[in-house]
């Protein structure tokens, strides 16, 4: 997938409303691979909203959104699995993880639908990101920043053309911050994918191509 | 597959699926039962060498003390025996022919020179009817000699009741056929007598009997312008077990001799026990069925959260459905196989008895009540599945 395009998409929420100025909404839009985007944006004004229009699991807008010119409303639930496991991965802001389950099953159970990363792989990447030790732990046992970068971990284990994370560093001091910057970085070089990043204040460091403000 | 279970199988109640396990078992093998026992005994009451068998029914109206003081005649018109033959489950019908004529009958004391006679009847039914093989079943006209059949209980009352009480000799079937009867027909203004041969023993038909050619020719002779109603019926029929024959009778407030429909009757009340059994089982399993999908449903809802990030961290509804897919089949598997274990096991405790009992009895084929334990498995274990897939595509679509 090489385009995400924005067509005068707001959410229906926002429909009759007096909007104020947005770079996103009721416009149109492109990302493309490759690109580096910041979201910027106060609280209420739609960032996860436009994370689940484009992951495909709430409809609830008006105008469109394509993948390289394919309305994403025409998907079917095939092509959304077959999106979500090659294409697209997303950072989730409520992070989506199995509390029950340790670090190391919350990766292995994506990281096993896609056989992108070897264990050593995986390892490594925590180990970047200062969970080496974690491993075994259940993920519900760990603070809120820990849980964060294993979603992280989580996300990069697969195949990708965008990468979409939504507060990623919400709960992340500076040096963890920077970790996952780089690493994020070096995963997104390697499959030339694009990167859209939300923040409300705190940003992940990384050289943006675009600052948009929602 | 391992990981996703272990996620998944979080909140499964194993009281619950205990519970499911124990009352499907239960109205699977109640219903499993139900079909093989009524297979396995139906045989007693059907077939050529049926342990009930009798191919015949004898069908009069009741004599009733009102009809006797108003003489009712209790004859079966026309359309009635039409009526019989008829119905699905008669093979033929015949009637009896009575005779309508005076018949008196008397034998010579050997070597007394006495004389002992008696008033008496005759009737007749088609040939076919007739149980004896005698050769001698033949009348032609103008012939003197008339065959005659008794019913072997009058030989058997003789034998084992008077005779045995009075210590008078014991007559065999032989020495019988060798009197001769001297019979005198009167009536329509002609008196004769001719020779009765008896020429056979019956225990089918419970009356005197002539060769019908002979009655029709001796009931035109003696008693010209008459008409002989017939009051007894003989029903050939397919199958005296069928209960339709029993409802019929009653219906129409016909006696049958004898208890010739008591394996009716039996077939009938077995039948109705059969249901029964069959509906608790039905119901039974129905109800657990509903406690599996509910269970399922519970489980489902409890989980709704975990299938919804499975479906959005890249799964598809077809592998997260899986598991419980796998857990409901396995269950239904379990279940069946079971309940079919149960069942061989208890069939041999019931044929063991039987056959004691019935040592004819052989027992059916188990392969029906196999092919229902298959096909009800197929039919539960595919609404499973699509209920399951259907919560599924409900969770994906709530997005």
């Amino acid at each position: 997938m090489e385009l995400i395009k924005l067509d005068h998409t707001l959410p229906m929420a926002f429909s009759g409303q007096v909007q104020p100025v947005s770079d996103v909404w009721h416009r149109e839009l492109s990302f493309r691979r490759g690109e580096h985007v910041l979201i910027e944006a106060a609280s209420g004004t739609g960032k996860t909203s436009l994370c689940s229009y484009v992951y495909g699991y709430r409809e609830d807008y008006e105008g469109t959104i394509c993948f390289d010119g394919k309305d994403i409303r025409r998907l079917k639930t095939g092509d959304w699995v077959q999106l979500r496991k090659r294409s697209l991965s997303m950072l989730f802001q409520e992070l989506r993880l199995f509390p029950g389950l340790t670090v190391w099953e919350n990766i292995e159970l994506k990281n096993k639908l896609t056989a992108y990363k070897t264990h050593r792989q995986v390892e490594e990447c925590l180990e970047r990101l200062g969970l080496s030790d974690k491993l075994r732990t259940p993920v519900g046992k760990i603070s809120f920043g820990q849980q964060q970068r294993v979603a992280f971990v989580r996300a990069i284990c697969q195949p990708f053309d965008f990468i979409f994370l939504d507060e990623p560093v919400s709960h992340l001091d500076d040096a963890n911050a920077e970790a996952m910057a780089v690493l994020l970085k070096e995963e997104a070089e390697a499959r030339n994918a694009g990167i859209i990043v939300t923040s409300i204040g705190k940003q992940l460091p990384l050289n943006y191509s675009k600052i948009l403000h929602l | 597959m391992n990981l996703l279970w272990k996620l998944l199988r979080e909140h499964v109640s194993v009281t619950q699926l205990v519970g499911f396990f124990v009352a499907n078992l239960l109205g699977m093998l109640i219903i499993l039962f139900g079909l093989q026992f009524y297979a396995d005994i139906l045989p007693l009451f059907q077939g050529k060498d049926a342990f009930f068998k009798r191919e015949f029914l004898i069908v009069s109206k009741p004599v009733s003390t009102l009809g006797s003081l108003l003489g009712g005649k209790g004859t079966f018109s026309a359309r009635e025996i039409q009526g019989f033959r008829d119905q699905p489950f008669t093979r033929q019908v015949g009637t009896f022919t009575s005779s309508l004529y005076d018949v008196s009958a008397s034998i010579g004391m050997l070597g007394t020179g006495m004389q002992v006679g008696t008033e008496m009847f005759f009737e007749s039914v088609p040939d076919d009817y007739i149980d004896v093989n005698a050769q001698a079943w033949t009348y032609e006209e103008g012939s003197r000699t008339i065959p005659i059949i008794l019913p072997r209980n009058y030989l058997n009352l003789y034998n084992f009741g008077f005779a045995q009480s009075r210590n008078l000799p014991k007559l065999s079937e032989g020495v019988l056929s060798m009197i001769r009867l001297e019979i005198r027909l009167s009536g329509g203004g002609h008196v004769e007598v001719y020779d009765g041969r008896i020429v056979g023993f019956s225990n089918r038909l419970n009356t005197i009997l002539v060769p019908e050619a002979f009655m029709n020719w001796a009931n035109h002779y003696y008693a010209p312008g008459k008409k002989a109603e017939p009051s007894r019926l003989i029903v050939e029929v397919n199958n005296p077990a069928d209960e339709e024959i029993v409802k019929y009778i009653q219906a129409r407030g016909y006696e049958v001799e004898g208890n010739t429909l008591d394996a009716g009757k039996t077939v009938w009340f077995l039948q109705i026990l059969v249901g029964i059994v069959l509906f608790i089982g039905i119901v039974i399993t129905f109800l657990s069925f509903y406690i599996l999908i509910l269970s399922i449903f519970l489980l489902l809802q409890k989980n709704t959260k975990k299938m919804q990030t499975l479906l959005l961290i890249g799964y598809s509804p077809v592998q997260v459905a899986l598991p419980y897919q796998v857990l409901a089949v396995g269950l239904n598997l379990g279940v069946t196989g079971i309940a079919c274990v149960l069942l061989y096991g208890l069939r041999r405790m019931y044929l063991n008895n039987l056959q004691t009992l019935f040592p004819s009895l052989e027992g059916s084929s188990v392969q029906t009540v196999l092919a229902v334990a298959g096909f009800l498995f197929l039919f539960v274990s595919i609404i499973n599945i699509g209920i399951i897939h259907y919560k599924l595509r409900q969770i994906w679509n709530g997005k």
